[in-house]
Parts: C-alpha cells; sequence; structure tokens
C-alpha cells in the first residue's frame, strides 16, 4: 500500500508518501499562498525521493477544508485528476479531522481550529478514543468570541490546535484556554486514512469536493473583470 | 498524436481532444450559463465552484467521444491565462494531476491566441499575413499574424503582434450590460443579436467612439453609457422605446467598430486575410457584415463555426497541438497568469 496525500487547507500546503510502515517521503510548504505552484512538483519529488513511478500508488487522499478556497481546489483538483487517470480509490478528510488527530494522546477536550479569514475561524470539538478521536460537533465558522464562549459553556479542561490562532489568543487566553499553534499535514492526513482504505471505505474520485461552510460571494466585479480580461494594449 | 485541451477560464468547464494538430476528435462544453444568469454576468467564486464540479465528467466525457484513454494522449494542454484566477487554477491543477499520474508533458495555453488557432481545426493551417479580430466577454483586440506558419513555427512567441484593443469594455461586456439594461436575458450577446433582427441598425444613430482617429484601438464604453441615456431620455417623456430598433442600433454601432478598425489595420499592415475570434464572433451581423467588407476589400476572411468561436476546449488542445509541435512545453510549476496578454 502506498498512499499519496495532498493538503492544501492552509497556507503551508504539503504533500506526503505513506506507506504500510509509515512516511516515505514528504513536502511541505513554508510560504503562504503559493499552492498552484508547489502541489504538483511536490508530488512529482515525493514521488522521485521514493524511488516509485504514479503507478505504483495505490490510492490518494485530499484534506476537503474547511480553509482557504482557492487552496483547496489547487489540492482536491490534482488529487481528483491523478486518481481518476489512475482509477485509484480516493479518501477526503477535513483538514479539523487531521489536526485533532494530530494531539490523540490528550485526555482533554480538543478544538480543532483553521483560519477562515475575514476575522473567522472555523473549527470543530473532537474527543480522544481508543485509535484516534472523534468529532463531537459540527463544523462550525464564526468570530473567536464564539469560540471562546462556546469552550466556555463545556466547563470542560480543553486544548485548543490550529491555525490564524493569533486572532483568537486573545480571547482563549482570558478564558484560560491553552493554544497550540499547528497545521494540519500530509502525513498525518494519510496515516488517518489508511485504515479507510485498508477497510475499502473509499469514495471515486469526482466525489470529492471542498467542504466550503460559506456561500458563493456573489458579488460581481464588473471593473476588475474589464480588468483582468480586457485586452491589455501593449 | 494527441492532445487534451482543458479550459475554465471563465464559465464554461470545456475539454477537447486534437489529433495532428489539424483533426477535432472531441470537444464537450459543460455550461455553467444558468449558473450566472441570476447575477446578469460570472461570478468568481461560483465559476471557480462549478469548474471543479463539472472537470472530471467532462474529461470523462471528452475521452469516451474520442474513443481513448489518457494514457493515448501525448501531452495535457491547458489554460493558463488570461481569465479568472480561482477558476484558472482549477484546470491548470487537474491538467497536472492528469500529466503526473501518465508522466505526460504539460502545456500552458494563451486562451486568446487558442481562439485564432481553433480556425485550424476547420480551415487548416492559418495563412499569414493575417489580421485576427479577438471578440468575446473579455478581450476585444486585433492582432496580426505575420509569420510563415508552420508546425515547428506555431509556439513562437513573436508571432502575434497586437495592433489595437479596446481602451475600456470589452465587447461582450457591452453586450452583456444593455442587455441587461433593456432587461433581456443573460449572456446578453445571444439576446440583443436575436432581437436585433427585427430592428433597424439605422433607426438611432449611437456613437462610434474614436472611429476616425488613427491607430486601432476603439472604445465601447462611451457607446454603453449613450444606449443607457437615450432610453432614460425617453422613458422621462414618457416615450415607450422601440427595443428591436434600440438593439438593432447598438449592435450596429459595434460592429461599425470593429469592422473598420478592423479593416483598417489589415489594409495598412498589408494583410492578407481576416480571422474572426472568440464569442462575439458567434454574433450573425458582426460575421456578415464582416463577409461583406472582405469581399468588397478583396481580403480572405475566416470564421470558425459559432461551436469554436465561443469557449471550448478543442481550441485549447488545438493549440497545444502547436506548441507541442514546437517543443514549447511548460513544467509542473506552471502559473496562471489572469492578465497573461494575446502578444507582447
Ligand atoms: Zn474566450
Amino acid at each position: 500500500m502506498l498512499i499519496l496525500g495532498i493538503e492544501t487547507s492552509t497556507g503551508q500546503s504539503s504533500v506526503a508518501l505513506v506507506g504500510t510502515d509509515g512516511v516515505v517521503a514528504s513536502a511541505s510548504l513554508g510560504v503562504a499562498r503559493r499552492h498552484g505552484e508547489f502541489v504538483a512538483p511536490a508530488v512529482q519529488f515525493c514521488l522521485r525521493q521514493a524511488g516509485v513511478g504514479a503507478d505504483r500508488v495505490t490510492g490518494v487522499t485530499v484534506g476537503l477544508g474547511p480553509g482557504l478556497y482557492t487552496g483547496l481546489r489547487v489540492g482536491i483538483a490534482t488529487a481528483q485528476a491523478f486518481a481518476a487517470a489512475r482509477d485509484l480509490p480516493v479518501v477526503g478528510m477535513s483538514g479539523l479531522d487531521v489536526l485533532a488527530f494530530q494531539v490523540r494522546h490528550v485526555r482533554r477536550l480538543i478544538a480543532a481550529v483553521i483560519d477562515a479569514r475575514r476575522g473567522e475561524l472555523f473549527w470543530a470539538l473532537y474527543r480522544a478514543v481508543p485509535g484516534g478521536v472523534q468529532r463531537q460537533t459540527d463544523l462550525r465558522v464564526g468570530t473567536a468570541e464564539q469560540l471562546a464562549a462556546e469552550l466556555e459553556a463545556t466547563g470542560e479542561e480543553c486544548l485548543v490546535i490550529g491555525d490564524g490562532l493569533s486572532r483568537a489568543t486573545h480571547e482563549l487566553d482570558r478564558v484560560g484556554i491553552e493554544t497550540f499553534a499547528a497545521v494540519p499535514d500530509a502525513a498525518h492526513l494519510a496515516e488517518l486514512a489508511r485504515p479507510r482504505f485498508e477497510r475499502e471505505e473509499t469514495q471515486r474520485p469526482a466525489d470529492l469536493l471542498p467542504i466550503y461552510l460559506r456561500h458563493a460571494d456573489a458579488k460581481i466585479g464588473w471593473e476588475a473583470r474589464g480588468r483582468m480580461q480586457g485586452g491589455a494594449a501593449t | 498524436m494527441l492532445v487534451l485541451g482543458i479550459e475554465t477560464s471563465c464559465d464554461e468547464t470545456a475539454v477537447g481532444i486534437v489529433e495532428d494538430r489539424f483533426t477535432l476528435r472531441a470537444n464537450v462544453i459543460a455550461s455553467q450559463v444558468e449558473l450566472h444568469a441570476p447575477y446578469g454576468g460570472v461570478v468568481p467564486e461560483v465559476a471557480a465552484r462549478a469548474h471543479l464540479e463539472a472537470l472530471l465528467p467532462t474529461i470523462d466525457h471528452a475521452l469516451v467521444e474520442a474513443g481513448c484513454g489518457l494514457s493515448d494522449m501525448d501531452a495535457i494542454a491547458v489554460t493558463s491565462g488570461p481569465g479568472l484566477i480561482g477558476a484558472l487554477l482549477v484546470g491548470v491543477s487537474a491538467a497536472k494531476g492528469l500529466a503526473l499520474a501518465h508522466d505526460k508533458p504539460l502545456i500552458g495555453v494563451n486562451h486568446l491566441r487558442a481562439h485564432v488557432e481553433v480556425a485550424q481545426l476547420e480551415f487548416g493551417e492559418l495563412q499569414p499575413p493575417l489580421a485576427a479580430l479577438v471578440v468575446s466577454g473579455g478581450h476585444t483586440s486585433i492582432v496580426a499574424l505575420e509569420k510563415v506558419g508552420s508546425g515547428g513555427e506555431s509556439g513562437d512567441d513573436g508571432r502575434f503582434r497586437q495592433l489595437g484593443a479596446t481602451i475600456d469594455d470589452a465587447a461582450g461586456e457591452a453586450f452583456d450590460k444593455i442587455a441587461r439594461f433593456i432587461g433581456l436575458g443573460y449572456p446578453g450577446g445571444p439576446e440583443i443579436d436575436r432581437l436585433a433582427r427585427q430592428g433597424d441598425p439605422k433607426a438611432i444613430d449611437f456613437p462610434r467612439a474614436m472611429l476616425h482617429e488613427p491607430g486601432y484601438d476603439m472604445s465601447l464604453s462611451g457607446l454603453k453609457t449613450a444606449v443607457i441615456r437615450y432610453l432614460r431620455r425617453l422613458e422621462a417623456a414618457g416615450t415607450e422605446p422601440d427595443l428591436a430598433d434600440v438593439a438593432a442600433s447598438f449592435q450596429e454601432a459595434i460592429v461599425d467598430v470593429q469592422v473598420v478598425k478592423t479593416l483598417r489595420a489589415a489594409r495598412d499592415e498589408g494583410l492578407e486575410r481576416v480571422v474572426l475570434a472568440g464569442g462575439v464572433a458567434a454574433n450573425t451581423r458582426l460575421r456578415a457584415r464582416f463577409a461583406e467588407a472582405c469581399e468588397r476589400e478583396g481580403l480572405g476572411l475566416v470564421v470558425p463555426s459559432i461551436p469554436l468561436c465561443t469557449d471550448n476546449g478543442a481550441m485549447v488542445a488545438a493549440s497545444g497541438a502547436n506548441l507541442l509541435a514546437a517543443g514549447t512545453l511548460a513544467d509542473l510549476e506552471l502559473g496562471v497568469d489572469p492578465n497573461l496578454p494575446l502578444a507582447g
């Protein structure tokens, strides 16, 4: 078994190849907002590091978000096309599930958080169970104040893990909640997905779609569009 | 030699397959027009979401139509600009996934050049020297194609030379805005075209900006404003406008500018024929007026059939095939350029 994992829901994309014995190769992008140029070369890099061709990959897993839409679509479109072209099974996972999985040994209530931009966060709450974590809530989108209030209302000790926490630090500190900065990572994603491939709980490539949690912003930028596509007279 | 072309720059998810540069094997389009119609224009986030949902089924459909598999392709071509950035990224990412999976060459295609080069599927090798008018919802430009065309030179970056362009609105954008203003559906081009057939193109004398100025640049925003002002004046006077006359006269003004500027460019630059390209080249009045004018001036005219004028995947495959023949390949770092110029 050789699983290709692609995770692009935050500014720090990553790609990993995971075999039966663990991570074979991985690559991650430190600089935000260049998913478009990073993902495919990173897949190629991992295949070369592992010394295998694309034909050796047995499954593809990809982060579905929530997260930054453009990045998510880059990861998902690449994963879908690669899997469809090789007729491979796929598994889509929420990056929030991956984040919580990264701290699965914690006994406290876990809140996994991803930056939603526009002053908001995406989150969900988890609890450790044998072999992993279990999601306790729906995926949410809201402000840091709303997250802090939700955690305070549980009356439990919590650990908040995730991305974009700088905008929530003040609110979470105020209610005495510990935070831990992290991004969902392709190697953990593939590790989390592996049992699903083993149990053949897989999807078809065309089934993979981002978790948006927000409606499309239906504003037409006529001016922007004219500038963008107008026959630049140079 | 088979090339698969992916087009996702605006509101059509399209895939084409071309064999040996000139033979169309498949041309499949999943249109999003209905998704954007309520907004009267293309909504970038809606477009990007829809491309991701439609792309794999469209690729499958094209492969079935061509009767071949991905492993039979010699290259994967994809529009890398100009266009909506989020929409472009879906196509480019998918193209990279396909290229990686079968270790095929990747080719980045210029959407505007592809609009011109698609003519080779119906008319064979483009015969320079020629003038091409690329006219659509996002672009309105006149370019010259001067070098002797051949497979080996088709990918040459110096092949197209920009002669003129709109300095404000694209023609298709003007059609959409006026259609919306007079209560027609979206997209506006076909609606105005239809309504204009019942009207008199000489009924109202709308302005033709920059028509007599030297050079080949155009301006269409003043025309749009004049139409709106005309309708408001009638409304204020309590007079019901004849919308068919308005549509016909507005369309005539746009067409006049395109014909005059393109033919002047062809004459001045010693270009022997004219190629019409892009979605607005589907306009029946534009096609008829160019046919008439080119005949009068002794110029050849190349007009692709309507399905090849509007955005499609075949044009990307055709342009990609030219680039493959020229050895102009992209690597997996291929980026998108929302402002990629036609020539320059
Ligand atoms: Zn176009």
